[in-house]
């Protein structure tokens, strides 16, 4: 139904709802008609089904639950097919080509950047000593998290200086590890994460070791320890992460691209934030996995959660 | 549980320890989305609502619009 029947587009509502061009006032106008109606910040996510010129034909928030939304589904097309003609067949309603968007609220890719997948998932160790996906409620960290790493060209080129040979250890270019640790290295498993602040990261001490260098090729084993926190004591702190990070990371020496960004983040989570209760008690293994996106699906170009406050996630380290 | 556990050695302590590179690839493995994790990539989302609105228009067809706070696609 959702393929066949629909146009289906899924929409980040923390821009949405802000941003000041057509569209926004569009998807507002069609809010407006929900039980999301209001003027306020306050979210307005759910499941909207519309037409092309803005009537609300049904709205769910119940995205977990499948037999809820295909009933959804099927009302709103009932509610379609009870339109008259002349504003259903194709072409019947004109849809001009959107001015100006709003730059407050758009994010781009910078020219020849990097989209790398970043993954969490909950642990468990199981009594054996062996790690394994941790058994969590629906909607409770059952699954892997999803969210994307952005990295500038000039960044990417930055990962391997000039002249390094094979067994050569250096830091993590700065912009990079502070990215990783303060925007990357959450428990996003359960919903919307609270990112760490530059004063939350304790320890960073990520470095790259020259693993191999053949004719254009070269790779990096990425290594290293961090630790956020939200109190100096991580002891004593709320919520924290103390972990290890391994990766290899391949470039082209003559291009300067990236060819593989392959990195595990392992070590212990604790605490939740505000959209991400329901964390399990104490402290529970949390991996993250990074892995360069193939960039051709839809969600591929979707920004990392952490840029809406742009200037922060590409200054990570200020 | 998942039966494909990653073994590691008794008494590791995660944080204290470097990830075990000979377990780096199942890890890696492990932790990214399991193909029962990916089903609504089934769909082919589209990105930009005014987008989908003239597309819709179009086509003749409603609009399934699936809005959240974290980008469905992108976050959480």
């Amino acid at each position: 139904m959702a393929k066949e029947d629909y146009v289906p587009v899924a929409c980040d509502d923390w821009y949405q709802r802000r941003r000041k061009d057509a569209e926004g006032d569009f998807f507002r106008s069609v809010a407006e008609q929900s039980p999301r109606r209001g003027t306020g910040t306050d979210t307005k996510q759910g499941i909207y089904l519309l037409t092309a010129d803005g009537k609300l034909l049904a709205y769910k928030n119940a995205g977990q639950a499948p037999d809820v939304m295909r009933e959804v589904l099927a009302d709103g097309l009932k509610k379609w097919n009870r339109l008259p003609d002349e504003l259903r067949r194709p072409g019947a309603v004109k849809v001009p080509d959107l001015d100006e968007s709003d730059g407050g609220y758009t994010r781009q890719l910078p020219p020849g950047g990097l989209i790398v997948n970043v993954h969490a998932r909950a642990l468990e160790k199981a009594p054996t000593g062996s790690l394994a996906d941790a058994t969590c409620k629906v909607g409770d960290g059952d699954e892997a998290s999803r969210d994307h790493l952005w990295l500038t060209a000039e960044e990417c080129r930055s990962l391997l200086p000039a002249g390094a040979k094979a067994g050569d250890t250096f830091p993590l270019p700065d912009a990079i590890a502070w990215r990783i640790a303060r925007f990357h290295l959450i428990d996003n498993t359960r919903g919307e994460p609270a990112m760490w602040t530059r004063d939350q990261v304790r320890k960073l001490d990520v470095r790259l070791t020259v693993e191999q260098v053949e004719g254009d090729k070269a790779v990096l084993r990425l290594h290293g320890p961090v630790l956020v926190s939200t109190d100096a004591d991580a002891t004593r702190a709320d919520r924290g992460y103390d972990a290890s990070l391994l990766g290899f990371i391949g470039i082209n020496r003559q291009t300067g691209r990236v060819e593989r960004f392959d990195v595990v983040a392992l070590g212990q989570h604790w605490g939740e934030s505000r959209f991400t209760q329901g964390a399990r008690p104490g402290l529970t293994p949390l991996g993250v996995a990074f892995e360069m996106a193939k960039g051709d699906g839809p969600g591929d170009r979707v920004p990392p959660q952490a840029a809406r406050e742009i200037g922060a996630y590409f200054r990570a380290e200020k | 549980m998942a039966a494909w556990a990653v073994a590691l050695s008794a008494g590791t302590a995660y944080a204290a320890d470097t990830v075990p590179p000979a377990q780096f690839d199942a890890l890696h493995r492990m932790i990214k989305p399991l193909p029962r994790e990916e089903k609504w990539a089934d769909i082919p989302w589209m990105t930009s609502l005014w987008d989908a609105r003239q597309r819709a228009a179009r086509e003749g067809k409603p609009i399934l619009l699936w809005e959240m706070d974290g980008h469905p696609l992108g976050c959480v």
